[in-house]
C-alpha cells in the first residue's frame, strides 16, 4: 500500500509542476547548452535581462535589444543609454541581492569574468545564467548570433554579423598588401609597464591589422621595464585609456624623450580608447580599423568610403 | 545599587540578557537592510513569512541576507572571544586573535587556492584552513622545547611567522595581474560576501563547541591573569591549561577566518571594550564577547553594506573605522 500511496503523492506533485509550467510569464522554456557547458532553461523570448559584463550590454544594445535589459554591471557605459539602468555591481563581485530584486528571467555572464561560484549561485537563486566565452573576433560574431538567437532576435543578429565578418574580411585583405609588418608596442599599463601577450583580442587586433606585437607569448599580460623596450626598438607605441584620466601626455612626453625609439623619431606614439580594443563587443571592428589606419596609414584610403 | 555590588549570577544574568537583546536588533538589522530598499512593512511581512513563497525581498532576506548575517555573527563572535583568550593567556594587551600565525598562514592558503582559481567554498576556505595549521603547528614546534610555553617566546614567534608569509603574500599579489588581484585584497581586508547556507551550518556545527569549551575554562583563564607562578601555586596545571587554550583558540579562529577573510580589529577591540565596562572577570567577558563581538560585526557588515552607492566595501574597512574611534573614546572616559 505504501508503494501506491507514494505513487499519489509523485503523481501530485507531477500534476502540479505541469500547472506551474503554465503560471503567468513563463512561456515555454528551452533547454539550451551555453558556452561553458552548462545546462540552462532559456525562456522562449526573456524579456528581462540582466548583463554581467560591459561587453554583454553592448551586444544586447547592438541587437536593438537593448530596451529589455533592466540591469547592467557597473562599468557598462556604452551606448549612452546603458548608463542610465540600474548597477548591479561589478563583474567580479555582482550585488545578489540588486539581481534578485530586479526579477530577472535572464542572466548573461562571461566565462572569463564573471566567477563560476558566482553564477553557481544565481542560478540557485532561480534565476537563469547563460554564459558565454568568446575568444577571437571571429568568436564574437558567433556569440552575437546566439544572444540572437536565445533573444529572438535572429534575423536582425544575422545581418549583424553579416556586415561585422565583412569589415573584419576586408581589413584582413588589405593589411596582406602590406610590404612590411610594423613593430608595435601596445602599452595598457602605465606603472608598471603592461601589455598584452598572444591570446589576447588586443594581439588578435594587432596582428590583422598588419602588425607585429612586440610582446607577443605565452604570458597574457606581460610586464615589461623601460629599458626592455628601448631595446624591442618599436615604430609604434599605442597607449589605452585603461589607467583612465592617468597622464597620458605625461606618458607620451615620456617616451618622445628618447630619440633612439623609431616611434618617438616619427612621432608615432598614440592614445587609442581600450573599450574598443579589449572588450569583445562589436565595437571590436572599430578598434580593428582604427588599429589598421595607424599601423598602415599608406593603405587606410583604401579602407574609407563604402561600407556595406 | 552599583554594578560590582551585584552578585555574580545578576550580573551574568544582565551581561546575558543585554547581549542577547544587542544581537537580536543586530541580526534584524542585518536581515532588514541592504541594496534593495523596502519599507519596514514589507520587511516584517517577510521576516514572519506571511509574504507567500515567491517574494522577491522573502528570497533576498532569507536566502541572501540571513547566511550572511549569520556569518558575520560567527565570525565576529570568535574573533572577539579569541582576543580576549590571547590577551590573558600571553598577558599582552596588543594580544589580537591572528597573534600566534594564523592569519599569516590562512592567507597564504587562500591567496594559493585564489591564484589556482579555486571557488571560495569549499576550494580557498580548505587551503585557508590548512595554511593557518601549517602556521599553528610551526609555532607550536619552535616554541616546544621551551618549559610551558613561555609567553614572549610564543608571541615572537607567532609574529616572526606571520612577517614571513606577509612577504610570500606581498610576493603573490605582485605576480599576480588579472581580476584575481581584486579578490585577494577584498579577502585579506575581510570579505563576508561569500556567504551560502550550507557554509554557515557547518560554522555552527564547529564554533559553538570551541566557545563552550572556553566558555568551561573561565575560571583558570582568571587565575592566569595573576601569572603563571600565582596560578601554580593554586593547583592549576598551567602548562596544560595554557596549550588546550591555545590549541582550542586557534582552531576556531582558523574555522572562522577561512571563510571570512581577515577582518581586522574587531579582535583586539571588544574584549578591551568589555574589560573596560565589566572588569575583569572572564565568567562575563567570554558571554559577552561571544554576543557583543558578533553583534558588532553584524552591525558592521551592514554598515559596510548600506554605505556605498554600489557594490560594497570589505567588511575589516568598517570594523577598524568605527572601533578605533570607540574605543579611543572609551579609554578617555574610563580614566
Amino acid at each position: 500500500m505504501k508503494f501506491f500511496r507514494d505513487m499519489r503523492i509523485l503523481a501530485i506533485i507531477g500534476v502540479l509542476g505541469l500547472v506551474a509550467g503554465w503560471l503567468p510569464g513563463s512561456a515555454w522554456a528551452q533547454v539550451h547548452v551555453d558556452q561553458s557547458g552548462r545546462r540552462v532553461d532559456v525562456p522562449a523570448s526573456p524579456q528581462r535581462l540582466v548583463t554581467l559584463a560591459a561587453s554583454l550590454t553592448e551586444m544586447v544594445f547592438a541587437l536593438g535589444a537593448g530596451n529589455r535589459i533592466c540591469g547592467v554591471e557597473r562599468f557598462s557605459d556604452y551606448p549612452p543609454a546603458a548608463r542610465d539602468l540600474p548597477k548591479v555591481g561589478s563583474y567580479i563581485s555582482p550585488d545578489l541581492e540588486k539581481i534578485v530584486a530586479l526579477r530577472p528571467d535572464l542572466c548573461l555572464a562571461i566565462k572569463d569574468g564573471n566567477p563560476r561560484y558566482v553564477v553557481d549561485r544565481l542560478q540557485s537563486l532561480g534565476i537563469p545564467v547563460y554564459v558565454v566565452d568568446p575568444h577571437k573576433v571571429t568568436g564574437v560574431i558567433a556569440t552575437l548570433k546566439e544572444i540572437g538567437r536565445l533573444l529572438n532576435v535572429e534575423g536582425r543578429a544575422g545581418k549583424l554579423a553579416a556586415a561585422l565578418t565583412h569589415r573584419y574580411q576586408r581589413i584582413k585583405g588589405l593589411a596582406a598588401q602590406a610590404v612590411r609588418r610594423p613593430r608595435v608596442f601596445f602599452q595598457i599599463g602605465i606603472s608598471p609597464i603592461v601589455s598584452a601577450g598572444s591570446h589576447t583580442f588586443i594581439d588578435e587586433l594587432i596582428t590583422t591589422a598588419g602588425g607585429l606585437n612586440l610582446a607577443a607569448g605565452k604570458v597574457p599580460y606581460p610586464r615589461f621595464s623601460q629599458e626592455q623596450i628601448l631595446a624591442l626598438q618599436p615604430e609604434l607605441i599605442i597607449i589605452t585609456s585603461m589607467a583612465r584620466g592617468g597622464g597620458f601626455e605625461q606618458v607620451k612626453a615620456g617616451w618622445e624623450s628618447w630619440q633612439t625609439l623609431p616611434a618617438a623619431r616619427h612621432h608615432r606614439i598614440f592614445l587609442v580608447d581600450s573599450d574598443i580594443m579589449d572588450r569583445p563587443s562589436p565595437r571590436l571592428l572599430d578598434g580593428l580599423e582604427l588599429l589598421f589606419r595607424l599601423i598602415h596609414p599608406e593603405l587606410a584610403g583604401e579602407l574609407s568610403g563604402k561600407l556595406p | 545599587m552599583s554594578w560590582s555590588s551585584l552578585s555574580l549570577g545578576r550580573r551574568l544574568l544582565w551581561v546575558v540578557l543585554l547581549g542577547t537583546l544587542l544581537l537580536g536588533i543586530s541580526l534584524v538589522l542585518g536581515l532588514c537592510l541592504g541594496s534593495t530598499p523596502a519599507g519596514w512593512r514589507r520587511n516584517l511581512a517577510a521576516l514572519l513569512g506571511l509574504s507567500g513563497p515567491h517574494d522577491v525581498l522573502a528570497t533576498i532576506i532569507w536566502r541572501i541576507r540571513w547566511p550572511r548575517a549569520v556569518l558575520a555573527g560567527l565570525v565576529g563572535a570568535t574573533l572577539s572571544l579569541g582576543g580576549l583568550v590571547f590577551q590573558a593567556l600571553l598577558r599582552n594587551p596588543l594580544a589580537d586573535p591572528y597573534i600566534l600565525g594564523v592569519s599569516g598562514g590562512s592567507a597564504v592558503g587562500a591567496i594559493a587556492g585564489l591564484l589556482a582559481g579555486l571557488a571560495p567554498f569549499p576550494g580557498v576556505a580548505l587551503l585557508a584552513f590548512m595554511g593557518s595549521m601549517g602556521t599553528l603547528m610551526l609555532v607550536l614546534v619552535i616554541t616546544a622545547s621551551e618549559p610551558g610555553a613561555r609567553k614572549n617566546s610564543l608571541l615572537l614567534a607567532g609574529v616572526m611567522v606571520n612577517a614571513f608569509c606577509s612577504a610570500v603574500i606581498i610576493f603573490l599579489v605582485s605576480i599576480t595581474q588579472d581580476a584575481r588581484l581584486h579578490n585577494m585584497l577584498h579577502w585579506l581586508m575581510g570579505d563576508l560576501s561569500i556567504a551560502a547556507p550550507g557554509q554557515t551550518t557547518l560554522l555552527i556545527c564547529l564554533l559553538i563547541p570551541c566557545f563552550l569549551a572556553i566558555l568551561a575554562l573561565a575560571r583558570p583563564l582568571n587565575l592566569l591573569l595573576m601569572g603563571a607562578e600565582t596560578a601554580s601555586y593554586l593547583g592549576l596545571n598551567v602548562a596544560l591549561t595554557s596549550r588546550i587554550l591555545l590549541v582550542v583558540t586557534s582552531l576556531m579562529v582558523s574555522v572562522a577566518v577561512c571563510q571570512s577573510g581577515l577582518v581586522g580589529f574587531v579582535g583586539l577591540v571588544v574584549p578591551h571594550l568589555f574589560r573596560l565596562r565589566l572588569g575583569p572577570d572572564h565568567r562575563l567577558l567570554i558571554p559577552a564577547c561571544v554576543l557583543g563581538g558578533g553583534s558588532y560585526l553584524i552591525m558592521c557588515d551592514v554598515v559596510s553594506r548600506v554605505l556605498p552607492s554600489q557594490g560594497e566595501m570589505p567588511v575589516g574597512v568598517i570594523t577598524a573605522m568605527v572601533g578605533a574611534p570607540l574605543f579611543v573614546l572609551l579609554l578617555m572616559r574610563s580614566r
